[in-house]
């Protein structure tokens, strides 16, 4: 970016709210994912007004704006392909409102996903996507990437707990998105467009959400299975006989293996288990669901299960659980745990062969998957583990992520679940969605005529992930 | 620049899939705010130095310079990726290539000189009996207090012997002097008179360094030697009637596990704990460690301060503490705020409650 460029900037969120020296450039070309990219500046807002002033300048010049918390994402969304300026909104953290009586509470989008829990207990509310990264997950990212998470099966995503929003377009105009009430109707929802819309199409730059009264009761139970296939059976089952679980995730013996060895969890050493919880105001009724589901396991051949209303005991189970991802990495001396084909979601009734196809899959391509997840809400999540020094590896590694969202798509799942496209995913994603994608370009075009919002991302990435960027790992 | 120290740590920044948990109670993120100030992004500063990506500058290195190696990345890390331990690399290959700053190059000059990180002679105070105690820099500094500290010790029946100390080196490995540590480890491991037997070791930073860099010496925790012998004198301890809040120091909670242990003695003296909202393992670093006082020491005064609040936000009269650098670093940033807390050593309230 020339000088006349971060002059402009400076002027309006302030010369300490820039950076441009090419060390920084470099840490926000990254997130989580395997891409990287260097942006051309970083700045950082602290008032809608500053949003506002920096899109008008960018439109004015044809820069590409991509909006960023903390970069928890998976397959490269806040990745700066062509450049540009990189957004970081986390000093816009402040909790606005928080208005039980209207069962909402109003948020700025640097807000931590945690904190807004914390701070809306003494209420007795809570906020229920909570993604395994609610520790540093930012309300706007995960509005971004409608995240979901561990308590999805029963609460929903993102997009079921977010009435309206405050957006600023890529024009810099700020408009008013939902409403303060629980329903409503009429006109186009844009603001279930924007969910999900990872960037591309506006700057969230305020968020209502609906809170939901905090239950009393939370019991936690651990079913073992000798065969993954199985505990995939039990989850479809749990599901479709009308059990009512606030949480049902499945994990598979690479998972468990990998955090037992990285955090000393002690979790059983069988293929599989299957977490799952129930909760409520009063303990007939969360003993009903979990007796209800325990069954269910025993019925799918789980055994040895164990529940418990201890809330250290689940606690220490929640932090293994939501510690799986990195922990990989430390399955296999050798391997390294990538985030690729990480993420989709089949129909309740495909759980278990899907399961079986992840092993499958990475059995005939020479590299190591997990399967784990949400189930019960229908996600799987896996990560693809190679030797990444190897650039053959990453051949075998891509034939398999290809195989899976073959698969995934011919049973009439979808490629994410909850992580989003990105770039990493977006061939795949491109491929289920062929026949809406002009419709995704029409609406981008309408709000984003410049395409300068989070450019060439979800309909508009390249075909090939391999080469849309450069990769974060030295290959040979 | 060479990148023969970072070299060995590629793998391990490989493993790191840059999840952002690091961000999480990262106090330089805290209070700087950008990414490249959290674990997360110095680790990838690192791995751009490594990969040629990035050439070293002055700019790189302040930014990796500005840790203090308070292990709360690790904490948080669902990998347990040692980023302080890829930051010493990444500091000596920059240390090799030339960026030292001229604060850091006087503290070690200093060292090498006198033998400790203050420019003087120090002695401890002669103590001939058969236990071993190594009192470290800081301690050797306060004589008063290290005299107190081996009464203590004798008090609970340890017959201590001191001997001519020389710092563990510490200071030449967090600031990436990789030849200057190897000489100063030589100097350190002849000070001890009989390197088969225990040392007591008073200071929280030496006792964790030199269990990790000198695995053929054996360093025992002066709190683990009370925590042992205190139930003996159960009946002699006056109970002190005074509310503390507690800060944990970095080496000591998350680098040595111990985080009941301090609390209990505290219960045994009678003092009432009032927690931080940040304790044991999670608790806020006060900016003490990794070479900050010397390489930002405004950064550090800084963290300092932000503990300190949160200690007077608790509403105690005292902010007790074990590790000497802790305390010296906490009783500068607590004379901002006029007497509103105090800080004292933990060692100093059960020799109180003893006496």
């Amino acid at each position: 970016m020339g000088l006349v460029g971060i002059e402009r900037l400076k002027g309006i969120v302030g010369a300490e709210n820039v950076k441009d020296n090419k060390a920084d450039l470099y840490v926000y070309g990254s997130d989580a994912s395997v891409h990287e990219a260097m942006p051309s500046i970083v700045v950082k807002p602290t008032t809608i007004e500053e949003v506002q002033s920096i899109m008008r300048y960018a439109n004015s010049e044809l820069i590409p704006v991509i909006p960023r918390g903390s970069a928890s994402s998976t397959s490269g969304h806040t990745v700066p392909i062509d450049g540009g300026i990189v957004m970081d909104l986390k000093g816009m953290n402040k909790i606005l409102e928080i208005r039980p009586q209207d069962i909402y509470c109003k948020v700025e989008p640097g807000v931590i996903d945690d904190d807004l829990n914390r701070a809306l207990k003494p209420y007795n509310f809570f906020w229920p996507p909570a993604p395994a990264s609610s520790r540093i997950a930012t309300i706007g990212g995960e509005i971004g990437a409608n995240a979901s998470g561990l308590r999805s099966v029963k609460y929903g995503a993102t997009r079921d707990v977010v009435l309206g929003m405050r957006v600023v377009l890529a024009n810099g105009d700020l408009i008013t998105l939902g409403s303060n009430t629980r329903v409503t109707t009429a006109g186009y929802p844009i603001e279930r467009i924007m969910i999900g819309s990872e960037g591309t199409l506006g700057i969230v730059v305020e968020a209502t959400l609906k809170i939901i009264p905090l239950p009393k009761l939370r019991c936690l139970g651990i079913a073992k299975f000798n065969k993954v296939e199985d505990a995939g059976n039990a989850v479809t089952n749990v599901i479709s006989n009308g059990a009512s679980p606030s949480m049902l995730e499945l994990m598979d013996n690479i998972g468990i293996t990998a955090v037992n060895k990285n955090l000393n969890l002690g979790l059983p050493d069988v293929a599989a288990i299957i977490l799952f919880e129930a909760d409520g105001m009063i303990k007939e009724s969360v003993d009903y669901e979990m007796e209800k589901i325990k069954n269910i396991c025993e019925e799918n051949k789980g055994f040895d299960i164990e529940m418990s209303y201890d809330v250290k005991e689940r606690s220490r189970i929640y932090t293994g659980r939501k510690k799986l991802f990195a922990s990989l990495s430390r399955y296999k001396e050798g391997i390294i745990c990538t985030d690729l084909a990480d993420d989709m979601a089949v129909p309740n009734s495909k759980i278990s062969e899907c399961a079986y196809m992840i092993h499958e899959i990475a059995k005939r391509n020479n590299v190591i998957m997990s399967v784990y997840g949400h189930c019960g809400s229908g996600v799987i999540h896996t990560k693809i583990m190679f030797d990444v020094t190897k650039k053959s590896h990453w051949d075998d590694a891509n034939r398999a992520a290809t195989q899976l969202y073959d698969y995934v798509h011919s049973v009439g799942g979808t490629t994410s679940g909850e992580h989003g496209i990105g770039l990493s995913k977006a061939p795949f994603w491109k491929k289920e969605k062929a026949d809406s994608l002009n419709v995704m370009r029409a609406i981008k075009k309408a709000l984003d005529p410049n395409n300068i919002l989070n450019p060439h991302k979800l309909q508009d990435a390249p075909d090939d992930w391999v080469t849309a960027t450069k990769l974060r790992y030295i290959a040979k | 620049m060479k990148t023969n120290h970072l070299k060995e740590w590629e793998n391990e920044l490989n493993i790191c899939i840059r999840c952002a948990y690091c961000f999480e109670g990262c106090p330089v993120f805290k209070e700087l705010g950008w990414e490249p100030d959290g674990a997360r992004g110095k680790a990838v500063l690192a791995y751009g130095l490594l990969t040629g990506e990035l050439e070293p500058s002055e700019y790189i290195a302040e930014k990796l310079f500005q840790c203090s190696f308070c292990r709360d990345c690790i904490e948080r890390c669902s990998a347990n990726v040692e980023i302080p331990d890829i930051l010493a690399a990444a500091r000596a290959d920059l240390f090799e290539a030339g960026y030292v700053k001229d604060s850091q190059k006087r503290l070690l000059d200093t060292i090498e000189k006198s033998g400790n990180i203050f420019d003087k002679e120090l002695e401890a105070p002669n103590y001939k009996g058969e236990k071993q105690v190594l009192l470290g820099c800081r301690l050797l500094e306060r004589k008063d207090d290290s005299k107190k500290y081996l009464d203590l010790l004798e008090k609970l029946g340890v017959k201590t012997k001191t001997f001519n100390e020389s710092c563990c080196g510490m200071p030449f490995a967090v600031l990436g002097d990789k030849k200057g540590f190897k000489a100063q480890q030589d100097k350190f491991r002849y000070t001890i008179p009989d390197r088969k037997e225990e040392v007591i070791c008073v200071c929280t930073t030496c006792v964790f360094f030199i269990r990790k860099k000198y695995p053929d010496l054996k360093a025992k925790y002066i709190i683990d030697e009370i925590v042992e012998r205190l139930p003996q004198y159960k009946d002699k301890i006056k109970k002190l009637g005074i509310k503390v809040t507690y800060h944990d120091p970095c080496n000591v909670a998350r680098g040595m596990d111990m985080v009941d242990e301090p609390r209990m003695l505290l219960r045994e003296i009678g003092a009432e704990l009032i927690e931080m909202p940040t304790n044991g393992k999670q608790a806020e670093c006060c900016g003490g460690g990794g070479g900050l006082l010397v390489s930002d020491d405004k950064l550090a005064e800084k963290l300092a301060e932000n503990r300190v609040e949160q200690a007077i936000e608790t509403g105690a009269e005292i902010l007790t503490t074990l590790c000497p650098t802790c305390e010296f670093n906490l009783k500068n940033a607590a004379e901002k705020y006029n007497g509103k807390i105090e800080i004292v050593n933990l060692l100093d309230l059960i020799y109180e409650a003893l006496n």
